[in-house]
């Protein structure tokens, strides 16, 4: 019989899935207004706009109430990869997922209540949620005001190097969407781990 | 803007000489002619111009009438009108005495005098416009309604988009912002008999705009109220109403942007892919999503998320497959 564990408060979970819902309908719009063309069958572009401007800032606000809320639950904390071994304990999570789990191998990290993530998770966790996200929220908010954007820069509009910021981090976290999509049929079970970020609680 | 034969005839004759020649672009004026024109336009300036009102030449003049006829050299003499002698247009027999003689005013020249092949080219466009339909409003438009001829500069001399959408948007919102401009025109209100149309506010009826306030700033009025245009050609005095004005979002946010034939017509000649971008002309003034792409960050972009889809496609097939192989041991 598996072990559960209560690993997700409901905050977590709430965030979560509003935040998803967030990302994929600003990949969707923001796809549809960059590779604008009258022949892709896209969002319509003012829809796209219209969409893209409120969903971004209730991005801002729910990445607001996801800084706040790990300060104050000490979530922030589940971040940090702790020394020593950091690369070691990476080299062995990737080579579970290159080489060990078609083995049937267990989870070399497997997941508890004090440490909800392996040191790879972690790393790139924390450079999503840390280094790209306020990137992407920041870019996004200066496109959203052109007004704070630099009136010029290197003969061209100052909004130049802000919106291909925009566009690379936005790529950037959606890459990290679908890898991240897909590594959560790797649990206990294909749909385990869905059903850990719904219910809270932790097989395996 | 009325038309007869005979007006087009003297029209076609005037079109073959003077500053017909000057005003088709055929000509240049002479640095000699530019400043003789210029010595002679400060006579006028001794009254006409706000130093002129603040130290009048002589005690006896009513400068209350100078108010709505000032005008300042350094305003004018960059304008394309700038080169030329102000007794070119306000008539020489008039306007050499003081006080003026009040035949004067309807003695100025029209626009038809020097623009000839022009104006007979935009009649009909202009007679197809919003401006033209309705009835009453004809009759009081003027080429000066929209173009000041003291002010105005061409597109291509201009060369700065900012400074010609600051420019052009000016001949609209001048009656179009401001109500009492607009009542002058405004024709009987369909729901107001016998009361002058409202104003309709700008913001409103361009709400279904999003960023309104930023297109303003960074596109032409006409960019969207006029028919579409070939390459290489002026755009049409045809002014499209609301129901009639462009409302595609990607005739200018996409790769094959209009944008190029409008407002960025004249730089379009210098398109050099500048940093690897498609329509890099727009980027002097604008970042236009949809328009302003680069090709090969593009390719890298799909690519990137191409080969990450393939990477977990065949990751858990792979899974499926190992897993699979284990059962059947």
């Amino acid at each position: 019989m598996s072990e559960r564990v209560y690993l997700l408060p409901v905050w977590i979970r709430l965030w979560h899935w509003t935040n998803a819902l967030l990302i994929i309908t600003l990949a969707v719009t923001g796809v549809s207004l960059h590779f604008a063309d009258p022949k892709l069958p896209l969002v319509e572009f003012s829809l796209a706009a219209r969409v893209h401007d409120i969903a971004g800032i209730a991005l801002v606000a729910a990445y607001g109430f996801f800084v706040i809320a790990n300060i104050v639950s000490g979530n922030w904390w589940q971040y940090v990869p702790k020394p020593p071994g950091v690369l070691a304990r990476c080299m062995t999570q990737l080579r579970w997922y290159t080489y060990g789990i078609f083995k049937g191998e267990p989870h070399p990290y497997p997941v508890t209540k004090e440490v909800n993530f392996n040191a790879m998770q972690a790393l790139i966790y924390w450079g999503v949620m840390y280094l790209l996200m306020p990137l992407l929220l920041l870019t996004g908010l200066i496109f959203l005001f052109p007004q704070f954007a630099p009136d010029k820069l290197f003969g061209v509009d100052g909004l130049l190097p802000v919106a291909v910021l925009h566009y690379l981090v936005g790529t950037a976290i959606i890459l990290f969407m679908i890898a991240h999509m897909y590594l959560g049929t790797t649990g206990h079970t294909v749909t385990a781990m869905f059903k850990t970020m719904i219910t809270g609680w932790h097989e395996h | 803007m009325r038309t007869n034969w005979y007006r087009k005839l003297i029209v076609l004759l005037l079109a073959t000489s003077g500053w017909t020649a000057l005003a088709a672009g055929d000509g240049q004026v002479d640095q000699a002619t530019i400043e003789m024109n210029r010595k002679a336009n400060e006579a006028c300036y001794a009254c006409h111009s706000a130093a002129g009102i603040a130290k009048p030449p002589k005690a006896d003049i009513d400068m209350s009438k100078l108010k709505d006829s000032r005008l300042e050299p350094s305003i004018f003499n960059p304008s394309d009108h700038g080169v030329m002698n102000c007794l070119e247009c306000h008539s020489k027999t008039h306007y050499t005495d003081y006080p003026h003689a009040e035949a004067g005013k309807s003695s100025t020249a029209s626009c038809t005098d020097c623009h000839a092949a022009k104006v007979l080219r935009l009649e009909p466009q202009f007679n197809a416009s919003v401006h033209a339909k309705v009835q009453g409003v004809k009759e009081k438009f003027t080429c000066f309604t929209c173009h000041n001829p003291h002010i105005n500069i061409v597109q291509k001399r201009l060369k700065d988009p900012a400074k010609i959408v600051a420019q052009d948007n000016q001949g609209c919102l001048e009656c179009h912002n401001d109500d009492t401009t607009y009542a002058r025109f405004a024709p009987e209100g369909e729901k107001t008999p016998g009361q002058k149309k409202k104003r309709p506010d700008i913001d409103t009826i361009h709400d279904w705009l999003p960023n309104a306030k930023a297109h303003w700033s960074a596109v032409r009025c006409i960019e969207c109220h006029t028919p579409a245009v070939a390459e290489n050609k002026m755009l049409s005095h045809e002014i499209l109403d609301k129901e009639k004005a462009e409302k595609k979002c990607l005739s200018c946010h996409s790769a094959n942007s209009t944008l190029k034939v409008r407002l960025y017509r004249h730089m379009v000649a210098d398109e050099q892919q500048k940093f690897g971008f498609t329509n890099s002309v727009l980027l002097s003034n604008s970042y236009v999503i949809g328009a302003t792409r680069h090709p090969l960050l593009d390719s890298i972009v799909i690519w990137a998320v191409v080969l990450t889809l393939g990477g977990v496609l065949v990751h858990g097939l792979i899974r499926i497959v190992a897993a699979l192989r284990r059962k059947g041991q």
